[in-house]
């Protein structure tokens, strides 16, 4: 049996050593996020005009809104690096990857770019079928098979649409019904078939 | 420096096999019981729903820091995770019995190897089990699903989606019922009903679904037991007369320079199918040269499981996906061989599923669709609905299905890792396929019986429940343990739960390790002083 021995060695001088190589990487990667957040933030009119070209009309203009808050508020709540749930049949971790934002505020700006180029205004000031073309055009060279995880969606507009459906409330809006998933509900109304969903008038 | 702890009985390892014999021995005796967990204290359910919502956002691990870091070892690892509580800090809460068959299988059928014990044996054991975990179930078929009382619970009640999947089942004609769950259908010793929250595995935030952090939580406020978290076992040493365990040899993970030794009047073993062998197999010294309880050779061998083929079916009835989606229909209707038959069995389960009936960005012309489009084309494909149906099916274990110590890998203390490799019995090996092209003919039958079509099936390679490493008998040239868990090598040592199993079934196996951890508790308790509370 080998003695006990702490878990690693390392002296003092090569840790600071590492730290000072390492220790700005993560800083460097939390400002780009903060900034990419903030950035959003200054310029909530591109997004909420991206949501409107993207999202489905049935939800309104408030139901785009919450969208658009929820979407900005998982962004901001991302934390690269950060453990993702275990596999079973295998040791192997896996961490969240770099973060989204830095790529889609860029690519926000990007359709800010195209809008001015091709009509001289900004995407939020376009009528609804030019934003849809611009974002068409954006997207023709993506892969868009299937509906990806938010975090590994390559573009901001499919990001906005896999966050939204991928919500209890669009469950709820496709099925017409009040299904709730992964929320917190009575165990004995599950035998019964889902309410339908209460009209806009009837909230 | 070195410290020494005293108890009575030194636990090695704190999942949900170790809380049943705490339990029963805080019940039972007045012994001073001292539980041993390599790994940290858990998230207390207060933090729960804060976690659940950044997996449920993210996908990330809910269960914080649950794993040692620089355990990567070779092979299908069934979770990294380790921390107060073990692997049922994640696990589904699914807890059907085997039958009475799995515990004779050469008798029966002339393939594998009897198990020393009975289902009768375990049958009170099984109750134990579902009374202290708080199972909820609906009594199934007497002659698939003999049981001497009812439920602790009335039985979870089948969602909407799921009775008309019941109705579609009886078509094809099967019987199935709802699957008995360690999840409270009422309010259960002082935990919440559950209100199908849908993450049961990983994480339930209401504490509706049993863990076993519930048991250690209540035996540490009554002063019951003392858990050490952050101490992992590294060695087991014998008594100078080579026949007892004298003591354990353990690391303080908050004191690494300072070991810790164990002493105790006896030892149990409950570190599940990979850490109780792997102990055991560290622990060689003079004395046991192969390692402790190996003088069969046989510790690390014999590691069983089962797989399963699974299938999704579209089906032309409208369901409702997210209902509650981890419950299910549970039949037992295929779990009985015929005898002189090929040994060919599976149990049977259906869900609901989203499977098919997603969203999509493009359709089927591979068109990009934005905005109302995505919409009306997820309304148009879930007019019909998606059932989800598995069949675990047994997998007899080779004497080669073995765990053993990894010379390339070691942990942080220099001790080598274990290195796991799942290999079928021949007999199995031999069924394999025809096993799963019988469960795909059933898919296929069902699917017809109910107007639909088979989307899919896949099997996966991976063997679920993993077990054995420590396997039970009667003859100690081919066991480990006795039916009690005693080490046929040492006295006052015990291995109890998941590792002591001689074979998998083919239905879940948890309440199977419970069962017969407390049923070793029983045998351990006649040693030690009655409670006298």
């Amino acid at each position: 049996m080998q003695p006990l021995r702490p878990p690693r060695t390392i002296t003092r001088r090569s840790f600071l050593a590492w730290a000072a190589i390492l220790a700005p990487m993560p800083a460097i990667v939390r400002r780009a996020h903060a900034a990419s957040i903030l950035e959003i933030q200054n310029d909530p009119a591109t997004l909420h005009a991206l949501a409107d070209t993207v999202l489905p009309s049935a939800l309104g203009t408030a139901g785009i809104a919450n969208a658009v808050r929820d979407f900005t508020d998982w962004g901001a709540g991302y934390h690269e690096g950060a453990e993702v749930v275990h596999g079973y049949g295998t040791s192997r971790l896996r961490t969240l990857g770099p973060t989204p934002l830095t790529r889609w505020t860029s690519q926000l700006a990007d359709l800010n770019a195209r809008a001015q180029s091709a009509h001289q205004k900004r995407f939020s000031a376009l009528a609804r079928a030019q934003r849809e073309a611009i974002v068409r055009t954006a997207l023709q060279e993506q892969r868009l098979d299937r509906m990806p995880n938010v975090a590994d969606a390559n573009h901001v507009a499919v990001a906005l649409v896999a966050h939204f459906y991928d919500s209890p409330a669009a469950t709820d809006l496709c099925y017409e019904a009040q299904i709730g998933k992964q929320t917190c509900r009575p165990l004995a109304a599950q035998a019964r078939k889902p309410l339908p969903m209460m009209k806009l008038s009837e909230r | 420096m070195r410290r020494a702890i005293e108890s009575d009985v030194c636990i090695v390892g704190s999942g949900i096999s170790a809380a049943m014999v705490a339990d029963r021995l805080a019940r039972t005796t007045s012994a001073a019981v001292l539980v041993v967990e390599a790994g940290d204290e858990t998230i207390p359910l207060p933090r729960r729903a804060a976690t659940r919502e950044r997996f449920l956002r993210y996908n990330e691990n809910p269960w914080g820091r649950d794993h040692l870091e620089g355990y990567e070892i070779d092979g299908p690892l069934q979770s990294r995770s380790m921390q107060v509580g073990g692997l049922a800090m994640h696990w589904g809460g699914v807890t059907p019995r085997f039958s009475p068959d799995d515990f004779r299988h050469h008798s029966l059928f002339g393939v594998g190897t009897d198990w020393p014990i009975s289902y009768e044996d375990l049958e009170p054991f099984y109750q134990e089990a579902e009374e202290l975990m708080g199972v909820a179930g609906e009594q199934g078929p007497k002659e698939l699903d003999p049981r001497s009382k009812p439920f602790p619970m009335p039985a979870i009640p089948l969602t909407y989606n799921l009775s008309l999947l019941k109705d579609w089942a009886a078509k094809a004609g099967i019987a199935t019922w709802s699957q008995p769950s360690a999840k409270n259908s009422v309010a259960y010793r002082g935990r919440a009903q559950c209100c199908r929250n849908d993450t049961c595995s990983p994480i339930c935030p209401v504490g509706a679904k049993y863990s076993p952090d519930m048991t250690w939580t209540a035996l540490r406020a009554s002063n019951r037991v003392r858990l050490a978290p952050r101490t992992l076992v590294r060695k087991l040493v014998l008594a100078p007369d080579g026949k007892t365990i004298s003591h354990a040899i353990a690391a303080d993970r908050d004191r690494p320079n300072d070991p810790v030794e164990l002493h105790a009047k006896l030892f149990v073993v409950a570190a599940g199918y990979t850490w109780s062998s792997h102990l055991l197999l560290l622990s060689a010294q003079a004395g046991a040269p192969d390692g402790i309880a190996n003088s069969s050779g046989l510790v690390g061998k014999y590691l069983t499981g089962h797989r399963n083929v699974q299938g999704y079916i579209d089906l032309p009835i409208r369901l409702y996906p997210g209902m509650n989606e981890q419950h299910s229909l549970l039949s037992k209707q295929f779990m009985r061989a015929k005898p002189g038959a090929p040994f060919m069995r599976h149990d049977l389960r259906v869900w609901e599923s989203a499977v098919g009936k997603g969203p999509r960005l493009a359709d089927d012309d591979g068109s990009l669709m934005l905005g109302d489009a995505i919409l009306s084309d997820w309304r148009a494909r879930t007019k019909t609905g998606t059932a989800r149906v598995r069949a675990y099916y047994d997998v007899l274990p080779d004497r080669s299905s073995e765990l053993t110590l990894d010379a390339a890998r070691t942990n942080a203390w220099g001790d080598p890792l274990p290195r796991l490799a799942f290999r079928d019995a021949p007999e199995s090996a031999a069924l394999r396929g025809r096993t799963e092209d019988s469960i795909r003919a059933l898919f296929e039958s069902m699917a017809k019986a109910g107007g639909g079509k088979v989307l899919r099936t896949s099997v996966d390679n991976f063997q679920d429940h993993p077990a054995g490493g420590c396997r039970m008998g009667t003859d100690a040239q081919s066991s480990v343990v006795n039916s009690w868990g005693r080490t046929h090598d040492h006295e006052n040592l015990f291995v109890v739960g998941a590792p002591t199993s001689v074979s998998g079934s083919c239905a879940n196996a948890t309440l199977t390790f419970c069962a017969l951890a407390l049923r070793s508790a029983y045998e351990i308790e006649r040693g030690l002083p009655r409670s006298t509370r």
